[in-house]
């Protein structure tokens, strides 16, 4: 629409001039309602914190709201997509390839990732004993950095240049020849700029996990969560980089005129192999943590350890180590030769075996036990079904002169739908019902829970089913629209009708949170009859949690301790000195001073860049500078 | 009438799936690929069923009733037969299913890098955002490519901007047209009728509608077709 003001036309797109008003009225309101609650100083604790449960809590929180905004998306794109030949609103051409560009870029990078980051902020530490993260500092830069990328991204579309290639942005297409505006600018700094809150998140965990346990917790007795995390985080450390570098060179190729990705001595392929070499160990980082939260939710409410647990610890690091080796899968109609598709092809189905025994595992933990039927129990039990329909598709998308037919189509979508909501999604979903008490102190609605999680799982598979079918009928990815002789038009009609069920399930998650805080169930320590350390500190965890110190001498110490101990955990002589925590604005301050960094990029003035960068460096130099070990110390000397 | 038609149809279509494109192969690669789907989601179906029928089963007999809720399950540890079991099987499994994997994918390679004798060469240029013909006398076609039938068809793909993907389901799968790289695609159709072309890589604003018609004619109509264009151009 077009409104006129001191005598100039202004053009703006209805869907921009509706999200401003929206947000602006919710900011307002929000804004309102803090001050009136006077939460001003909860806010501020929030934002200078280093504390690994609130850290957890602000990834959670924000990974919510970008799946608001995704999810809004979604169903922008089945109701486009809902009838052929549709004329919805604005979103053709140009706004549709935004409107599947940023729920792509979002969904993957700025929900899965810090949902599962933020359930690790919240349950790792405390399920090895430990008293913190190793470097609690450094969590919070994390965090703030993750949160400086994602607005980036989300703000593209309010500066009307929304990322527009894909999510997978691939060259030629990504570079500036074809998308000049400052779109897929966006899509390179904010993934760069979070990708280094997710590395140095990655080290953190390293460490934590390698040296903060409590005495006894051997690697062999850690429960599956942490592990899974440690072997994420692996994955995290060597595929990121990879990205890092993709994203430097196509931003050369964008605005420095080098020719990486075009040209005689460059090469589209380049971009295709740098991202399928990180985004294929990326989709194990967001399906590892999500099964190490299931191992831990199915043997807490089946009462019983978990099955084969050697061997679930061997699969998680075989299915990482083959992540890496498979990238090509996603390139077999390149044509890069038959030797090279069938090697890929095999490895591919060579990670349906680890994964197939971590499936078996999981039911026979649950066999023989005593099945509690809980929100998270239940969405554990949505997963595995779902999940191994995904499994199986994965399987025959392997097959490589099969997957000629399959690739790119809606085939293709539905199996990672499966995947990552049958997986992740759900996972993640199952952990925020299971760790709820141990982040606030009391307990999500069972019933609320219950509608939410029917609702989701429903939807979920009316929504991707026909998708499969609707992809073998020839119907291509990433299209606003399609004829009705094509034949598709019933599966794209039953997938709306299930997208606006999922779209209800979440709002009762909404709704459920919301109730939760205004009638609150407060719960003790143990809610759920617990297994494992964090269920052996108060909710929520405490600052300075394991005073004293347990000392571990089994797997699930908490379970055999209740057993036999009368519910004490035997105590540990020393214990390691815990992370320091400090208040502090440093993180926060460094992540708006990236974000001015990375604009000045985007639009190109040079003298910002130099203020800008400037600003990011003395950061370091402060940093490098302050030691709260000195401050501790000298603390401890005036006493 | 007619979207009650549409509606009809499409709901006895669901029901079928018969005659999905890709299931529905009107060349020997789009044959080899269809039974490679079909063959696959066969062995697949095994193990889905298995899993199912298990997760039913323990779901159900292992619930907490009001009779067993203050039971202690008793503790255990794994079993290793059945782990051997369920490694074992899966990789012969895979291994079935490797054999023709390995086999078609080397097959429809093979007779894309051979150039048959008798065959028809069609230059096929792709630009955002349509299709472009041309034949070895001249003849240029626009979003319409018109082929004979059983007499192998060689694409020589080029693209003149960014990629896309060459992909008519019922002859077979979809091969990449790569900017500053001829990829070649042969395939012999070896039944008449029109069938759907498309784009199949994202290839910017109107991606959807880069589509084209592919028509097999018999080689008898073909060869009227094509010098009936060729007088056209002159």
């Amino acid at each position: 629409m077009t409104f006129y003001l001191f005598d100039r036309s202004f053009y703006i797109a209805s869907d921009v001039l509706l999200a401003y008003i929206t947000v602006i009225l919710s900011g307002a309101a929000i804004f309102y309602l803090i001050t009136k609650a006077d939460k001003w100083p909860t806010i501020k604790k929030y934002v200078t914190t280093t504390h690994h449960r609130k850290i957890g809590v602000l990834y959670l929180l924000s990974a919510t709201l970008f799946f608001i905004r995704a999810g809004i998306e979604a169903l922008i794109i089945r109701v486009q997509l809902a009838v052929p030949e549709n004329d919805w609103w604005v979103f053709q051409g140009d706004k549709f390839n935004e409107a599947f560009t940023t729920h792509g870029t979002i969904m993957i990078f700025f929900v899965a990732m810090p949902l599962l980051i933020g359930l690790m902020n919240v349950a790792v530490p405390l399920q090895i004993g430990a008293r913190d993260m190793a470097f609690p500092y450094m969590n919070a830069v994390s965090f703030w950095l993750f949160l400086a990328g994602a607005i980036l991204v989300n703000m593209s579309f309010f500066m009307t240049a929304s990322p527009n290639a894909g999510w997978t942005a691939y060259a030629p297409l990504s570079i500036s020849t074809y998308t000049p505006e400052a779109g897929n600018d966006y899509y390179v700094f904010g993934l760069q700029v979070s990708g280094i809150g997710t590395i140095l998140a990655a080290i953190n965990m390293i460490v934590t996990i390698v040296r903060h346990r409590a005495p006894g917790m051997k690697l062999t007795r850690m429960p599956l969560f942490p592990w899974s995390t440690l072997i994420t985080s692996f994955l995290i450390l060597i595929a990121f980089p990879v990205l890092t570098i993709a994203l430097y060179i196509l931003m050369f190729d964008r605005m420095f005129g080098t020719q990486f990705f075009t040209g005689e001595a460059g090469s589209p392929i380049y971009w295709q192999h740098l991202f399928w070499i990180f985004g294929h160990p990326e989709v194990y980082i967001i399906i590892l943590p999500a099964f190490g939260i299931f191992s831990d939710i199915i043997s807490t409410f089946s009462k019983k350890r978990v099955f084969g647990y050697t061997s679930m610890v061997i699969a998680i690091t075989i299915i990482g180590l083959l992540g890496f080796m498979v990238w090509v899968h996603h390139m077999f109609t390149v044509g890069l030769g038959p030797l090279v598709n069938t090697v890929f092809a095999i490895t591919t189905m060579l990670i349906a075996v680890p994964t197939g025994i971590k499936i078996f595992n999981w039911l026979f933990t649950m066999r023989k036990g005593l099945i509690q039927l809980t929100t998270p129990m239940l969405f554990s039990l949505g997963f595995i079904p779902t999940f191994v329909v995904g499994g199986v598709t994965g399987v025959m998308l392997s097959v490589a002169a099969a997957d000629m037919q399959y690739h790119d189509s809606y085939f293709v979508v539905a199996h990672f739908h499966y995947t990552m909501i049958g997986g992740t999604v759900l996972g993640a979903f199952a952990g925020i019902y299971y760790w709820f008490p141990k982040m606030f102190g009391i307990k999500l609605k069972e019933t609320l829970g219950k509608w939410h999680f029917w609702l989701f799982v429903i939807g979920f598979h009316i929504t991707f089913f026909p998708m499969h079918l609707a992809g073998l009928n020839g119907m291509p990815r990433r299209v606003y629209t399609y004829l009705p002789k094509d034949d598709v038009f019933i599966y794209n009609f039953v997938s709306t009708i299930g997208a606006f069920l999922m779209g209800l399930g979440t709002l009762a998650f909404i709704w459920n949170i919301y109730q939760s805080f205004k009638n609150p169930d407060y719960t003790g320590n143990d809610p759920w009859d617990g297994r494992t350390l964090e269920w052996a500190v108060p909710s929520p965890a405490p600052e300075h949690p394991f005073q004293p110190m347990p000392l571990v001498k089994t797997i699930d110490p908490l379970w055999e301790a209740k057993r036999n101990r009368g519910g004490k955990l035997p105590e540990a002589e020393s214990a390691r000195s815990a992370p320091i925590d400090v208040t502090s604005w440093q993180p926060i301050g460094l992540a708006g001073m990236m974000m001015v960094f990375s604009l000045a990029f985007i639009y190109h003035q040079t003298w910002l860049q130099i203020i800008a960068g400037i600003g990011v460096l003395s950061f370091f130099v402060i940093r490098n500078l302050t030691d709260e070990h000195v401050r501790v110390a000298r603390e401890e000397e005036n006493e | 009438m007619r979207k009650l038609y549409v509606i009809l149809s499409s709901v006895l279509l669901i029901l079928s799936g018969c005659n999905m494109r890709v299931l529905d192969p009107k060349s020997q690669t789009a044959k080899g690929q269809s039974f490679l789907i079909q063959f696959s989601f066969a062995l697949m179906m095994i193990v889905f069923t298995t899993v199912i029928v298990l997760f039913i089963w323990f779901v159900w007999k292992y619930r907490q009733t009001e009779e067993n809720k203050h039971r202690i399950p008793e503790d255990e540890k794994g079993n290793r037969f059945f782990e051997i079991t369920w490694t074992v099987l899966p990789i012969i499994l895979l291994a079935v299913l490797a054999v023709p994997t390995i086999k078609i994918t080397y097959e429809i390679s093979a007779s894309s890098s051979a150039t048959p004798p008798n065959a028809v060469h069609i230059d096929v240029t792709a630009q955002q955002f349509s299709w472009t013909f041309e034949y070895q006398n001249g003849v240029v076609q626009t979003s319409e490519l018109v082929i004979p039938k059983d007499r192998p068809v060689v694409f020589h793909l080029n693209s003149d901007d960014v990629i896309h993907s060459f992909w008519v389901p019922k002859l077979g799968g979809k091969m990449d047209v790569i900017p500053g790289k001829e990829r070649r695609l042969i395939v012999t159709p070896d039944e008449i009728g029109t069938y759907q072309g498309k784009c199949a890589e994202f290839c910017g604003k109107e991606h959807s509608l880069m589509r084209f018609e592919t028509i097999v004619k018999t080689q008898e109509d073909y060869k009227q077709w094509i010098q009936k264009m060729k007088r056209k151009t002159e």
